[in-house]
């Protein structure tokens, strides 16, 4: 008999069902991998193992007994932790105290320090962070190493299902590597794991058994590696897929001058003296571990930072970008997608409409007052453009899905047709199919002219899609790989800042990564 | 017919559609108590008082949508109705007809040094806007030595306050119809509107999106002391002058009537129509429990309990959608 096992589980919201007779299997000492595309189930799934939703109809079984979980707090009992793709940390407070903050150790009733302390330091050893110092506020750490204190939380409740929504999203690949080992161990330990994510490199290291959701319902259930990944492909998004990745041009890009050009950036010790230049039709791209200035360079271009040091040029003439006012007027013509869609990309309660043309109101409206006509007009170009798959322009972005939000943020850019476009780890956390249009959006684009740089944490999409890879590695660019010479290993040693000389300790990392 | 009716239920806000229905059980239960409730003369009435606090509410709305508040709302009221008297009585005719401008203008002064701190010192508009109303109150009792000043309101305030124009609609009733269309106009048809909303939403989304963040919300406080001294400047006319702590009965009003009315605390929700409904529903709470002639302390007490009652209604509202 299975250590956790759901029968028949429904689930509605309003009209949509989100899981229909739904089941799954959950052994001890193994990791269970769940697919699926955006909206096909997975989070709800997780969400109603985790007590934060209760299922309109169906049965849990737990070790041969039927368990109800009413509250987080009850499956936190039950053994039941959960890692969610958003984090749950309070940034103001030490590691320690998010460690400990749902059952914190007590003394005469206040909360004890020292006990406290040992507690996250033994979790952020399980987990993998012993470097990291439990009494740093978290906000003080980067997102890769936030995560791992996210673990060390869950970790913390003694679990014995452990679940991680979209947990390596974040990650860079030597962090993920990290991981790796961590969730293997804790396997060993007999604990069962659950595991969703994106990246199919990932589950084909880690899994052991895999489970592929569509449109609410668990449509095949494999043992890893009996299937290749055009199957799995298949099986989640119901169609035949092909060319991931669109065609590259083979022609060189000329010596134009260059659309954007930047001569020795520097920003207090986060970016030092970066040099580059993007042409247009070229997709460049930016590598390299998470956090070693990727999206300081983006927002620096963009004119966010305050004393930035350094020249840029717009074909080739010097201008100075202060503020993101001035980058995207016509002159300049740049566009930032930002990392984080939910807070610095799209006004979330507002509607589709009002979020797609809000950065090209400028353009729609006269003397202040919008011209709702160009305004709808424009509106349903880009939704055609992009097909955005919305029920209707007035209903508030935060009801689309991840993929679906994804695209709106990009289409809210297009609208003001920019030349220069910056794209800020675009397709984290968004399903296969979604990923694929907007491979061939970015394509097409460049195309049409537009110069694109784009920083991504997923190596595959920088081998995929860019002409060139500038690879930063400590706030500085260590390496240009041009071409063909964008491969796994070169991507992998250059983060790492390994010289050619250690070349067999790269292809090892490679294989690791 | 029906897709005209049922797209007319999917644009009333919920909580708009709740204002408009406590407004009917409240004169339902006066008209129990005494059939004059229900009578013309006494709805008219009621109108034109909540002109007044219309005419503040709408200032405080668009600073609420920001994600900020305006608690300067006391004293900016009090220069309106003294700045306006004073100058109505310094300069004779003349003052008579500049008086409404100049009082208007003290308080936009006021409102913009509320935005500047707000929005290029990044103080908290909690506490700016608390320092600007002692600084209004201390300027306030320089000008009249602390009594209540014995300037009278001009013919042209008084003529828009108490005056009654066609089919004897009062005049206060049609100001607040003139603002409350311009205020409805601007939040929805401007991209003043649109990023008032946005940077409620998100702020920093606003400014990724490259939108001149901080003159929003400088203008945003600068429309809220002025709409806040215009109200001053009606009730000065309402009561023929000007008087210490005019203002302080129009604070918690002003932000109720907007929260009442379906706008969210936390900026970035509502629409003008809730405003509507919130004033209209507070001043007929406050008349209805002033004619029953319940005591002060008695009526202070029902007040607050019904503003904290009708809360907890929306927040239920909230938690089903």
């Amino acid at each position: 008999m299975a250590f956790f096992e759901m029968k028949g589980v429904f689930k509605h919201f309003g009209g949509v069902s989100a899981l229909q007779n739904a089941s799954l299997n959950v052994e001890a000492g193994r990791v269970h991998a769940i697919l699926g595309e955006n909206g096909a189930g997975k989070s709800t799934l997780i969400k109603i193992m985790a007590g934060v939703v209760m299922p309109d109809e169906g049965r849990m079984i737990m070790e041969g007994r039927e368990v109800q979980f009413a509250s987080p707090a009850s499956a936190n009992q039950a053994g039941i932790a959960c890692i969610f793709q958003e984090l749950s940390l309070l940034p103001d407070l030490s590691v320690a105290d998010n460690i400990a903050i749902s059952n914190p150790p007590k003394r005469f009733g206040l909360i004890d320090r020292r006990a406290q302390r040992r507690i996250a330091e033994e979790a952020l050893a399980r987990a993998g962070g012993q470097d990291i110092h439990p009494l740093t506020p978290v906000k003080d750490l980067p997102l890769s190493r936030r995560q791992i204190v996210e673990i060390a939380k869950a970790l913390a409740r003694s679990p014995r299902i452990l679940i991680l929504d979209e947990a390596t999203s974040a990650l860079a690949a030597a962090d993920v590597d990290k991981i790796y080992t961590v969730l293997k161990r804790l396997r060993s330990e007999g604990l069962a794991l659950l595991y969703i994510s994106h990246r199919m490199q990932e589950i084909a290291e880690l899994a052991d058994e895999c489970t592929v959701f569509r449109n609410g319902r668990n449509v095949a259930t494999y043992k890893a590696g009996t299937k290749s990944d055009n199957e799995v492909v298949e099986l989640m998004i119901g169609r035949e897929y092909s060319h991931v990745f669109p065609p590259k041009p083979s022609v060189v890009p000329s010596e134009r001058t260059p659309v954007l050009e930047a001569r020795e950036l520097s920003w207090t010790n986060r970016l030092k003296n970066i040099s580059l230049k993007v042409n247009a039709g070229e997709v460049v791209g930016l590598g390299g571990l998470d956090g070693q200035g990727q999206r300081e360079l983006l927002l620096a271009l963009f004119g966010v930072l305050r004393g930035v040091s350094g020249e840029i040029s717009i074909d080739g003439k010097h201008e100075s970008v202060t503020s993101p006012h001035l980058a995207k007027s016509p002159g300049i013509g740049m566009a930032l997608i930002p990392e984080d869609r939910k807070t610095e990309g799209l006004m979330l309660p507002m509607s589709v409409r009002h979020n797609l043309s809000f950065a090209a109101l400028g353009r729609l409206s006269r003397l202040g007052v919008i011209d709702r006509a160009s305004e709808d007009a424009a509106v349903d170009d880009v939704i055609h453009l992009l097909s955005i798959r919305t029920d209707g322009t007035n209903n508030p972005v935060g009801a689309l899905s991840g993929g679906n939000q994804q695209k709106v943020l990009i289409a809210k850019w297009l609208m003001v047709t920019p030349r220069i476009i910056l794209l800020n780890d675009p397709t984290r956390g968004i399903d296969v199919g979604t990923k694929q249009e907007l491979y061939q959006l970015l394509r097409k684009l460049a195309d049409s002219g537009a110069a694109i740089l784009f920083y991504s944490t997923d190596y595959a999409e920088l081998i995929g899609c860019c002409d060139r890879v500038l690879v930063l590695y400590d706030g500085a660019v260590k390496q240009e790989l041009i071409g063909p010479d964008i491969t796994e290993h070169a991507l992998v040693s250059s983060a790492l800042n390994i010289t050619s000389k250690t070349e067999e300790a790269g292809a090892k990392l490679a294989i690791g990564a | 017919m029906s897709r005209l009716a049922r797209s007319l239920v999917r644009h009333i806000d919920p909580a708009v559609a709740i204002a408009f229905g406590c407004i009917a059980a409240l004169l339902f239960l006066g008209s129990l108590y005494s059939t004059s409730f229900v009578s013309p003369a006494f709805l008219l009435q009621q109108l034109k008082v909540a002109s007044f606090l219309g005419v503040i509410a709408t200032g405080a709305m668009i600073v609420i949508l920001l994600g900020q508040i305006d608690l300067s709302v006391p004293w900016v009221v009090a220069v309106g109705g003294m700045m306006s008297t004073a100058v109505a009585s310094w300069w004779g005719p003349v003052g008579g007809i500049i008086a409404i401008p100049f009082g208007i203008l003290c308080g936009v002064a006021l409102g913009l040094v509320s935005g500047f701190g707000v929005a290029y010192l990044r103080i908290p508009s909690m506490i700016v806007t608390l320092a600007v109303n002692a600084v209004a109150q201390g300027l306030m009792v320089v000008h009249t030595g602390g009594f209540s000043p014995q300037d009278a309101s001009s013919q042209a305030m008084r003529f828009l306050a108490t005056g009654n124009s066609l089919l004897g609609i009062p005049n206060a009733l049609l100001v607040w119809g003139v603002v409350g269309a311009a205020a409805t106009f601007l939040l929805s048809r401007t991209t003043f509107g649109r990023a008032v909303y946005g940077i409620g939403n998100s702020e920093r989304a606003v400014y990724l999106s490259g939108v001149k963040l901080q003159r929003v919300v400088l203008l945003a406080f600068a429309l809220s002391g002025g709409l806040s001294a215009f109200g001053g400047v009606l009730l000065a006319g309402y009561a023929s002058k000007a008087a210490q702590g005019m203002g302080d009965a129009y604070l918690l009003p002003s932000i109720a009537a907007v929260v009442l009315g379906g706008t969210s605390i936390l900026g970035g929700r509502g629409n003008y129509l809730g405003t509507v409904a919130g004033v209209i529903l507070i001043t007929l709470l406050q008349s209805i429990l002033s004619v029953m002639q319940i005591e002060e302390s008695g009526r202070q007490i029902i007040y607050g309990v019904v503003i904290i009652l009708m809360l907890l209604l929306y927040g239920r509202e909230g938690l089903v959608h």
